[in-house]
């Protein structure tokens, strides 16, 4: 949920997915982000999923059921992993233990990634819920209480070496060596999402308090469909409608709906009319929501049903074929040009468009879809950029992820908004800024002066 | 020779009898009470010379020479400002006023009766010194906030106890709904009808009412309700009835030039002003039509239409009805002090000032008191009051008023058509709803069942031994319901919330009295009070909630389809087991010493630290007396002075950390468990965001009190002087937390609560001629209310309750309790610029620099209040008016806020072609600044204002004509044919007239209603001015 609420909302903005057009998001679309995701960081996270992992934890122990202690270390370490990708250094060693540590300390977030002497690392968190899964265990979780997996602990073990690959992923540029062995040992060990069926994604229900938050903030240009509560903050960017058009992308018209011809400022394309709107921009977008190409059933469902897509098979795919090119891994018996490939057809058949259709777009754009075989420095970057704008495009709807993918590669290269503020409004924010109420409540530990939204986090190398 | 004088005495307003008035022989102890009619015999009077003193409670003492007559007729006059009176204390024990050591304030019935207002809150605004009351807005039934000399706990309650006829009562708000919107829930004291009262007395400081114990640290208010112990004997029917209307008052002036558009354009699709936006900065009235400027259009069938393009300078104003008042009520009492009974039946039904709301309230009070034995006494009530309320939801976003603050200038409100005829559904207004429709079809009930039941037993062993047992209870429960119809933007697809909330209140003292005159010392009397005390206190809510409703307009449960959301159920116990002393020594009647101890063992702390012990000494020295020193200038001299500690317990439940059922988002997006998938269903709860603490220990108030009274020219100037100071440590808080640790808040006891201040009341009566009397009365508060200390390392909290993030009401170290934490426009904070202080701008847009957050904008306090009432009676007619004034403290308004920012407000009318300079500067690249030069339009310069900024914060000064009464007594010749024993006519009227210096509006509103966040205008209504008729007669 949490990552598809205000997390998605301000990082997709900044990804140039969408395009603030009224009330707060028109602010964070010009970097005006400060404050933005304090609730995240205050209810979603640390006094929400992390304390209610730990507290799984420990309930876990004391009933001998390590099988629910290792996947509640699996969600920890993803939910860690997103508060340190989006702040930087924080709370983690010692955080979540309430009156014993009411003021924790920052651990720096290379030591998160890395470990230390006294700081386990996610990698190392996310192998001990592994091992705990293998364990015998007296209470198992099954369909009535897991949702996602429906008690398919195997699921849950590709879930957590997907986790691991993303984790090392993240700090690739900044450690390649340490990545490297660790999507080595991944591959080797072949237990990852292989197929799209095992995509690690919570999924929703349609009525009121199940909604995807997607839905419920932005709602659907369905008829019959409840408004979103804020059903015109969000529009399609025009940046992402032109790389996706130009393309003639099928997944177009799955992500964003269409708009009547008539539309004021809307575009025309083989796939059907978009109004796309200008990140940052000051007119004004249509008042009419039907006029407007917002979030398309396959984020938000007809109803709200539509799942928060976590961890998937063309997430594995991507960072396989990234890896391969720059760290030189295993390519697991394929080529880099073989999992770029694999990577896009996921992601295509995933938004539900046929393989004829598939094959249409891969025909029809060589150049997107080849990579080229010379291996010099150049030609590398050319093709991790084809790699990583794939990738940003599969990402729609998830805007961390892409956000991730954005600051450590600088690709896909986005543009400044227009009428930029916010710290600076020469560059785009490259973290989120501690909310005032752990600046204050831990100030013997918070970094002071707490960073700015222009300064990188760790593994953000350039 | 002596001889015999006989006559009788009478009120001087209704020519009544008055019995038990003494009639004295001056110089001598020869004296007798007069009878039942109000006549006297005295014997054994000198046969020449003499005088004779009539003195009765409540009257002004009158002294007649009486030469040689044998006959003598005198007429009292009522005295409103007596120095030596009685009052009712703690625990109902009635005092004489010159022996108490602490400053009270009472309160008569003919303050508060006929005043044309419901709530007995709203009433005794501006008559009590050292008391602050905010009505929260004109609605019927809305809550008015209560707080005696400022306020002492961080997160408790700091309302005042209530207490009516010795028995502790409700006054909470049971609040249901976030503070944010919801509807306007009413203070539970607003049950009490103000004709059923017979006066009520202000205990201010904890000394005063140190025998409450720790529910009384924020002072108490003592009701006493009519009974037939003052009757006459005889059977007295008195018939009241009231009929006022009412109306809104204290709207914003809005501009009538420029209607619906954005910048300067009227963007509509097929000419329906519903597509077309909330802003009012579209084109001038009368512009030409163009297909450019909107004002023309091409229609779906190709032709060019014109728009129906004019202001509708009343469409905000006529959203508000008239309202009216109408309350009844009939009191039959008799009896004398040993026997009597007395039944009261009072309705009020009041139609409110918008569509869709009204209040209904009947209570029925029978009592009596009976002494059985010689020397056994039993007495008691049965009070059932039925509260039926119906009201709108408030604040920002879908809310009536938070829509009808967006409803353009040139928008037809009132002449559209809102409600779908074919589905039922709201007709969206600007992609929300209409606000109209938001009145009919997202409102509040709540219908109130109430007991307040009394029963007294007391036994005189001997003289000296009284042991008295008092149990009440006080039991309601109130059925809820709240909702949202289909298409709303709360609820959109639609909600009912059924609630039904039940609390009860059982109550015991065990009193043992003691007295004994002498002891020791001739002319040292002692009273002993030794107490037991049972407090019980239990509360149950059912919430049941249904979403997604197949039907529209139909608000039944059944009509839902999902159940699993806010569906719930609160219970709660709490008991309290008190035991208390109260020694009062006197000395001949001047010096006066009062020791009390009470210790609590209260259910809500651990175990180890629930018991607690807190004592008080007052002292009160009548120096005139003593001295001597008594003449026509300087009649009387009183010094008082009291030290005192209170403590108080936790709420329920706070030792431990709880689960909850797990939810998780906001506003615009949220899940709650079950979660329901595909029919499958998932529970899920979560630890809650509060840490528990098992090292919990009681907080404890201590408070100094200093004051005198004053009488000047025979008591026709008095002062009442009292400067006080209280701290309150130890608080028990919930403290926020770095979220990292895991949790929000932990409760815990920490912090410190200063408050100092003075109040004076002071009376004065100019002219009293034998039938023209005039009575000024003029109080005035100054309080200074400072949080010194939250917790190690904590700086700034919030205050409890659901705030807009941004704008949080807060208490911070060093600053008064309640100063509100938002957003402020950046200024040069260079102290050495020569642009220090000045606006900095931003040189991209010409507009303010981003806001900086979490900035201290608003202060709630006042600096001073002050009350001046005047009452001018001439035979039986009296005026009366009351004017009163609040100045400083702050008040933020998102009503202010939305208008500037849509162009509505007055002054964005103004000069609106014009291009603006926003006075500021702009930062140099070398840290320099230079002024701002950018032009920008009006649309851009009123919008960057924004809705929670310090530019939307008013001085809330505001100096109001607060009640108006003209009454006439009918003289008794007149009636003596008649079946009536007397009559009154009066006319009143409310709220007539307020100056707000320093704001557009009237800043006397809090949309939070009663509680500890003050300050807020979130967007609701209103107050409304009331006027009125009224009538009283005896049968």
């Amino acid at each position: 949920f949490s990552n598809g609420n205000e997390i998605n909302r301000i990082s997709s903005l900044l990804v140039q997915h969408v395009a603030g057009t009224a009330n707060q998001a028109s602010g964070q679309d010009v970097y005006n982000i400060r404050g933005g995701l304090d609730n995240q960081w205050q209810f979603e996270q640390y006094a929400g999923v992390l304390e209610n992992t730990n507290t799984l934890i420990t309930v876990a122990n004391t009933a001998t059921s390590p099988a629910y202690s290792g996947i509640a270390k699996l969600l920890k370490a993803y939910n860690f992993a997103m508060v340190t990708d989006l702040w930087g250094d924080i709370p983690y060693s010692e955080a979540l233990q309430g009156l014993a540590k009411l003021q924790p300390r920052f651990d720096r977030q290379e030591d998160i990634y890395k470990g230390s002497a006294d700081v386990q690392s996610l990698d190392a968190l996310v192998k001990e819920g592994l091992a705990e899964i293998d364990q015998q265990s007296t209470l198992v979780p099954s369909a009535v209480d897991d949702p996602v997996y429906r008690g398919d602990l195997a699921k849950w073990k590709r879930m957590g070496n997907t986790l691991r690959l993303k984790l090392a992923n993240t700090i690739s540029r900044k450690e390649p060596a340490l990545a490297k062995a660790i999507i080595d040992e991944v591959i080797r060990g072949n237990n990852f999402i292989a197929s799209n069926t095992d995509d690690f994604q919570v999924p929703f229900g349609g009525t009121v308090g199940n909604r995807n938050p997607i839905y419920d903030f932005n709602g659907v240009n369905v008829t019959g469909s409840v408004a979103g509560q804020r059903e015109l903050d969000l529009t399609l960017s025009q940046r992402l409608l032109d790389s996706m058009r130009t393309k003639n992308d099928p997944r177009l018209p799955i992500y964003f709906n269409t708009v009547p011809a008539s539309t004021a400022g809307s575009t025309t394309t083989p796939l059907g009319v978009f109004y796309g709107y200008q990140n940052g921009n000051n007119i004004a977008a249509p008042t009419a929501k039907a006029n407007r190409s917002k979030y398309n059933v396959y984020f938000t469902g007809n109803a709200g049903e539509a799942p928060i897509r976590l961890l998937t098979n063309f997430q594995r795919l991507f960072i396989m074929a990234e890896s391969a090119l720059i760290l030189g891994t295993s390519t697991g018996g394929s080529t880099v040009q073989g999992l770029y490939q694999d990577a896009i057809r996921a992601s295509m058949s995933k938004a539900g468009i046929s393989n004829e259709a598939i094959e249409t777009y891969f025909a029809n754009n060589p150049s997107v879809v080849n990579l080229s075989p010379a291996t010099d420095d150049a030609t590398k970057q050319k093709n991790l950029n084809k790699i990583i704008t794939q990738k940003w495009i599969a990402w729609v709807g998830n805007g961390y992820e892409a956000y991730n993918d954005y600051r450590r590669t600088g690709y896909p290269r986005l543009a400044l908004v227009l009428n930029a503020q916010g710290d600076d409004p020469t560059k785009i924010p490259k973290r989120f800024v501690y909310p005032a109420s752990e600046s204050s409540g831990n100030a013997a530990n918070a970094p002071n002066p707490v960073p700015g939204t222009i300064e990188p986090v760790w593994w953000d190398v350039d | 020779q002596d001889r015999s004088i006989s006559g009788k005495v009478t009120d001087r307003q209704t020519s009544e009898g008055l019995p038990g008035v003494t009639v004295l022989l001056k110089g001598t102890t020869n004296g007798v009470s007069t009878n039942s009619d109000g006549s006297f015999n005295l014997n054994n009077v000198p046969a020449a010379g003499g005088t004779l003193v009539f003195s009765s409670v409540g009257y002004v003492s009158v002294e007649r020479p009486i030469g040689t007559d044998n006959k003598l007729d005198v007429g009292l006059a009522t005295d409103s400002k007596q120095l030596s009176e009685v009052v009712v204390t703690a625990l109902g024990i009635e005092r004489d006023t010159r022996s108490l050591g602490y400053a009270t304030q009472q309160i008569k019935a003919d303050q508060i009766s006929q005043k044309s207002e419901p709530n007995v809150l709203s009433a005794l605004q501006g008559k009590v010194a050292g008391v602050n009351i905010v009505t929260s807005s004109g609605l019927p039934g809305a809550s008015s906030n209560i707080n005696i000399r400022g306020i002492t706990s961080l997160g408790g309650n700091n309302q005042p106890l209530f207490v009516v006829d010795g028995i502790p009562i409700s006054n909470d708000l049971d609040r249901t709904s976030s503070t944010l919107f919801g509807a306007q829930q009413s203070n539970r004291a607003a049950d009490i009808d103000p004709e059923n009262i017979e006066s009520i007395n202000i205990l201010k400081g904890p000394a005063a009412a140190a025998l409450y114990g720790s529910r009384a640290s924020s002072g108490a208010v003592i009701i006493t309700t009519k009974s037939g112990r003052n009757a006459n004997k005889k059977l007295e029917v008195t018939v009241t009835s009231g009929f006022s209307l009412q109306r809104v008052y204290g709207l914003m002036d809005l501009q009538n030039d420029y209607g619906q558009g954005t910048g300067g354009i009227n963007q509509l699709t097929n000419g329906d002003p519903n597509t077309g936006g909330t802003n009012s900065w579209g084109p001038r009235f009368g512009t030409t039509p163009t297909l450019a400027n909107g004002l023309l259009y091409r229609a779906a069938d190709g032709s060019i239409q014109e728009q129906d393009y004019r202001a509708y300078p009343n469409n905000i104003k006529d959203f508000y009805r008239q309202g009216q008042i109408l309350q009844n009520g009939v009191n039959i009492a008799g009896g004398n002090a040993d026997q009597n009974l007395s039944l009261s039946v009072n309705n009020t039904s009041q139609k409110g000032v918008t569509e869709n709301s009204k209040l209904n309230r009947t209570s029925i009070q029978l009592g009596g008191n009976t002494t059985l034995l010689n020397k056994l006494r039993a007495g008691g009530s049965v009070n059932f009051i039925q509260t039926n309320q119906l009201g709108p939801q408030q604040g920002n976003g879908g809310s009536p008023f938070g829509r009808l603050n967006v409803v353009p200038r040139s928008y037809n409100l009132q002449g559209l058509p809102y409600i779908d005829p074919n589905t039922g559904r709201n007709i969206p207004f600007a992609g929300g709803e209409n606000p109209l429709w938001s009145l009919l079809r997202n409102s509040s009930t709540s219908n109130l069942t109430r007991f307040i039941n009394i029963a007294n037993l007391s036994y005189e062993v001997t003289p000296w031994l009284n042991v008295a047992y008092r149990a009440g209870l006080d039991t309601y429960t109130d059925r809820r319901k709240q909702i949202y119809d289909i298409s709303s933007t709360r609820a959109a697809a639609g909600q009912v919330i059924d609630q039904t909330l039940f609390r009860s209140e059982i109550n015991g003292d065990l009193l043992v009295t003691l007295k004994k005159d002498n002891v020791f010392a001739e002319g040292l009397n002692a009273n002993l009070l030794l107490g037991q005390n049972i407090n019980q206190r239990r509360r149950q809510e059912v919430f049941a909630q249904g979403d997604n409703l197949t039907l529209p307009n139909f608000y039944n449960l059944a009509n839902a389809t999902t159940f699993s959301n806010g569906t719930s159920e609160v219970n709660s116990t709490r008991r309290l087991l008190g035991y208390y002393g109260q020694l009062s020594l006197s000395y001949n009647n001047y010096l006066f010493l009062e020791l009390t101890g009470r210790a609590d063992q209260s259910s809500t702390l651990p175990k180890e630290n629930n018991t607690f012990f807190y004592p008080s000494a007052t002292a009160s020295f009548v120096f005139t007396d003593a001295f001597k020193i008594s003449n026509d200038f300087f009649s009387y001299g009183k010094i008082r002075g009291n030290i005192s500690q209170v403590g108080r317990d936790a709420d329920p439940y706070l030792l431990n950390t709880t689960y909850g059922v797990a939810t998780q988002g906001n506003n615009v997006a949220s899940v709650s468990f079950p979660f329901i998938i595909n029919n499958a269903n998932y529970a899920g709860f979560d630890i809650g965001n509060r840490l528990g603490s098992q090292a919990l220990t009681p907080e404890f108030t201590n408070s100094y009190e200093v004051g005198t009274n004053l009488g000047f020219f025979n008591n026709k100037l008095t002062f009442d002087l009292t400067y006080f100071k209280t701290v309150s440590e130890s608080q028990i808080l919930d403290v926020s937390t770095a979220p990292s640790s895991g949790f929000l808040t932990r409760t815990t006891n920490v912090g410190r609560v200063d408050n100092s201040g003075y109040e004076a009341l002071v009376n004065i009566t100019p002219v009293s001629a034998n039938d023209f009397r005039w009575d000024v009365s003029v109080n005035f508060t100054r309080i200074r209310n400072k949080v010194l200390e939250i917790s190690e390392g904590v700086t700034q909290s919030q205050i409890a309750g659901a705030t807009f993030t941004g704008t949080s009401p807060s208490f911070v170290v060093n600053q008064p309790y309640g100063v509100i934490r938002g957003q402020k426009k950046p200024r040069v904070t260079d102290r050495n610029s020569p642009y220090y202080d000045q606006y900095i701008i931003n040189p991209a847009t010409g507009l303010f620099a981003p806001e900086l957050t979490n900035q201290l904008i608003s202060n709630p306090n006042p600096d001073w209040q002050a009350g001046i009432n005047n009452t001018v009676s001439y035979k039986g007619l009296t005026a009366s008016f009351l004017v009163d004034a609040v100045y400083g403290g702050d008040v933020i308004s998102f009503t202010a806020g939305t208008f500037k920012g849509n162009g509505s407000l007055e002054e964005t009318g103004k000069n609106r072609e014009a291009p603006r300079v926003i006075p500021g500067v702009i930062a140099n690249a070398d840290g320099t600044y230079r002024p701002n030069d950018i032009q920008v339009d009006a649309q851009s310069y009123w919008g960057s204002f924004g809705l929670q900024s310090d530019l939307n914060v008013y001085d809330a000064t505001v100096y109001r004509l607060r009640e108006v009464t003209l009454g006439y007594t009918l003289p008794k010749g007149l009636l003596e044919r008649t079946p009536f024993g007397q009559a009154t006519i009066s006319l009143s009227g409310r709220n007539l007239f307020y100056y707000a210096p320093n704001a557009p509006f009237d800043p006397e509103v809090n949309t939070q209603g009663a509680g500890n966040i003050r300050g807020l205008e979130l967007q609701g209504s209103p107050n409304a001015r009331n006027y009125g008729i009224n009538l009283r007669f005896t049968l």
